[in-house]
């Protein structure tokens, strides 16, 4: 089986050529594996988490999945829709709708039925210790509990991938280890490759692949999978 | 959760504009109602009007500006009765003048002897008799406006009449009729010798090919003017497509402004929910459907203006239609078409206003989106 995702020579530029977010990086990412991309603010290492699941388009090079280029808006929809979820640093949650629906407005349209939808997040959201806590909107909610609502909304479509940006930067020690826990357990238990991109070293350690970034390069770690697994085995 | 929650919860969640912007939709489709309905009622008022007065067919100017501009040589009423199937033909004088300086009134003038006499149902006093000397038999709501009985006086076109009798009819117009004979009316107005249009009675049992067969007669009979039954009649004149053509123009400018008070509300929308729009890309969701939701959005807003402004334009027909200036000339007329119509514009005011909000959210970069927070 061939990688997940890849980037092929991603480039990108801001401001007509003048800022280099990311220069050259090539970077796959193996079917159930995780890895953490590390590097100082400014490195590029979101850019590169955005260039991976098509939530930002490169100014050079391509995006693999499962071995195709993806190209434009509507396909790289369909990629994340079915394949691929979040967990944002700062929770992205819809401030209106509560934390059933927040996990239920990612099926809307990949699940038929309103009834399979709610029964499909109140099963996540009671899993993740929030079944008391379906029906707060998010401004009612503690941090780690804004968190794992985004992780059950990650979920609710079954992905192959889960991309983390900085997933515990906004919560205490006690909630960052309980967040690691539930997204590494799940790495483990489902084989659903993990992209996590944090400056905390500790996070870091607990992917199998770490990745450091500089200035927009890759400076340090192995660029795929495969290295990886001849290097050190796959975690 | 369904489809509709989102747009939903994003409508209510800023609760005033939405509001506000659903108003704007009322009052345009409230407008739209009202000012159609007002200037259609108008004509229906007075084409049913003279109809309900007896005749079966109407001889007036052709293309004539307004009703009370038409103008007829009183000596074609001869050769006009000499057509075969003719039972009658009754001059008739129209004019719209202030009662006692007060309320509109439409004054008809028919001539002593008139067939058209003999269909007026009297709920007190008489029909003016020849020693009359400036007698005059009101409508009864226009009476009761003016509070009027017999034997009260009552001025019109700048004369003192004498009230004789006081007669109920079923269309407003005539509720709201003076009826006085013509030569005095002729003389009032300057107009002796003319008519403002004959009144054509035919012989009985009518049937559709006689009265086609008498109208190709009458229109020979008079050369130059119009022959036509009441709805015919009301269309002809140039006056009622005016006001219709200023009535649509208001409109249409009206429904404008709605659609771009819309797109003002979906634009800021879009420009504050940025963020939300950057979750709902990362989550998956095409363009198309984010492009829906807006629209949605317009359209919900549109659809509870488009109904809130129905009935608010409904009220607002009934409440001018009684209005001093306007009672007696004008009646709310609303038609299933009228309501279709009004319908139709709030349904695409909507999402035409909604439109370039929602390009605009299509194009969002999800992730300069989410760092929008």
């Amino acid at each position: 089986m061939g990688p997940l995702i890849e980037l092929v020579h991603v480039r990108r530029e801001f401001d007509g050529g003048r800022i280099v977010a990311v220069a050259d990086v090539s970077l796959s990412v193996e079917h159930g594996e995780s890895v953490a991309i590390i590097g100082p603010s400014g490195s590029g290492k979101s850019t590169v988490l955005n260039l991976l699941c098509g939530l930002d388009q490169p100014s050079g090079g391509e995006v693999r999945f499962e071995g195709k280029a993806v190209h434009g808006p509507r396909a790289w929809a369909e990629v994340r829709a079915d394949h691929i979820g979040f967990v944002f640093q700062n929770f992205c949650l819809i401030p209106t709708l509560t934390a059933k629906e927040n996990v239920e407005v990612a099926m809307l349209g990949r699940i038929a039925g309103a009834a399979k939808r709610a029964e499909r997040a109140v099963s996540l959201l009671t899993s993740l210790g929030l079944g008391e806590r379906l029906h707060l909107k998010p401004m009612k909610l503690s941090g780690g509990e804004r968190q794992r609502v985004a992780i059950a909304r990650a979920l609710a479509n079954e992905p192959r991938l889960i991309v983390a940006d900085e997933p515990t930067g906004a919560l205490d020690r006690k909630s960052a280890h309980a967040i690691m826990d539930i997204l590494t357990g799940l790495q483990r238990d489902t084989r659903t490759a993990l992209v996590i991109v944090t400056h905390d070293r500790e996070v870091a350690d607990t992917c199998g692949r770490k990745i450091e970034m500089v200035d927009g390069r890759i400076v340090n770690g192995p660029a795929t999978g495969i290295v990886h697994a001849v290097a050190g085995g796959a975690r | 959760m369904n489809e509709l929650t989102l747009p939903l919860r994003n409508l209510a969640g800023q609760p005033i504009r939405t509001f506000l912007t659903t108003l704007g939709i009322a009052v345009a489709i409230a407008g739209y109602v009202a000012l159609t309905g007002l200037t259609q009622g108008v004509q229906q008022n007075f084409a049913g009007g003279i109809g309900d007065q007896g005749g079966d067919l109407m001889v007036s100017e052709r293309n004539s500006f307004s009703i009370i501009s038409s103008s007829v040589p009183e000596e074609l009423g001869p050769s006009l009765k000499a057509v075969p199937g003719v039972a009658d033909v009754s001059g008739t004088l129209i004019n719209i003048a202030s009662a006692d300086n007060n309320a509109n009134i439409v004054i008809s003038g028919w001539p002593d002897g008139s067939f058209l006499w003999q269909g007026v149902k009297l709920a007190s006093g008489r029909l003016p008799q020849p020693s009359d000397e400036w007698p005059v038999v009101l409508g009864s709501t226009i009476a009761n406006g003016l509070q009027k009985k017999v034997g009260d006086t009552v001025e019109l076109q700048f004369q003192d009449f004498t009230v004789v009798g006081i007669a109920d009819f079923d269309s407003v117009l005539n509720q709201n009729i003076a009826l006085v004979p013509l030569k005095k009316l002729q003389g009032l107005l300057g107009r002796e010798d003319s008519v403002t249009l004959f009144q054509v009675r035919l012989d009985r049992p009518l049937d559709p090919q006689k009265v086609a067969v008498a109208k190709e007669d009458l229109q020979k009979a008079a050369p130059g003017n119009q022959v036509s039954d009441s709805e015919e009649f009301g269309n002809s004149i140039r006056f009622f497509s005016l006001i219709r053509a200023i009535a649509s123009t208001v409109s249409l400018v009206v429904m404008a402004m709605a659609a771009l008070a819309i797109a003002n509300t979906l634009l800021m929308a879009v420009t504050e929910r940025t963020f939300e729009i950057g979750i709902l890309a990362s989550l998956g969701w095409r363009p198309v459907r984010i492009l829906r939701l807006i629209l949605v959005e317009g359209l919900i807003m549109s659809v509870v203006g488009g109904i809130i402004g129905l009935g608010l334009g409904i009220l607002a027909m009934d409440v001018v239609s009684k209005a001093g200036v306007a009672a007696g000339l004008m009646e709310p007329y609303l038609t299933s078409g009228i309501i279709v119509e009004a319908i139709l514009a709030a349904l695409l005011a909507g999402p035409i206003g909604a439109l370039y909000p929602a390009w605009r959210a299509t194009r969002l970069v999800p992730a300069e989106a989410l760092r929008r927070t």
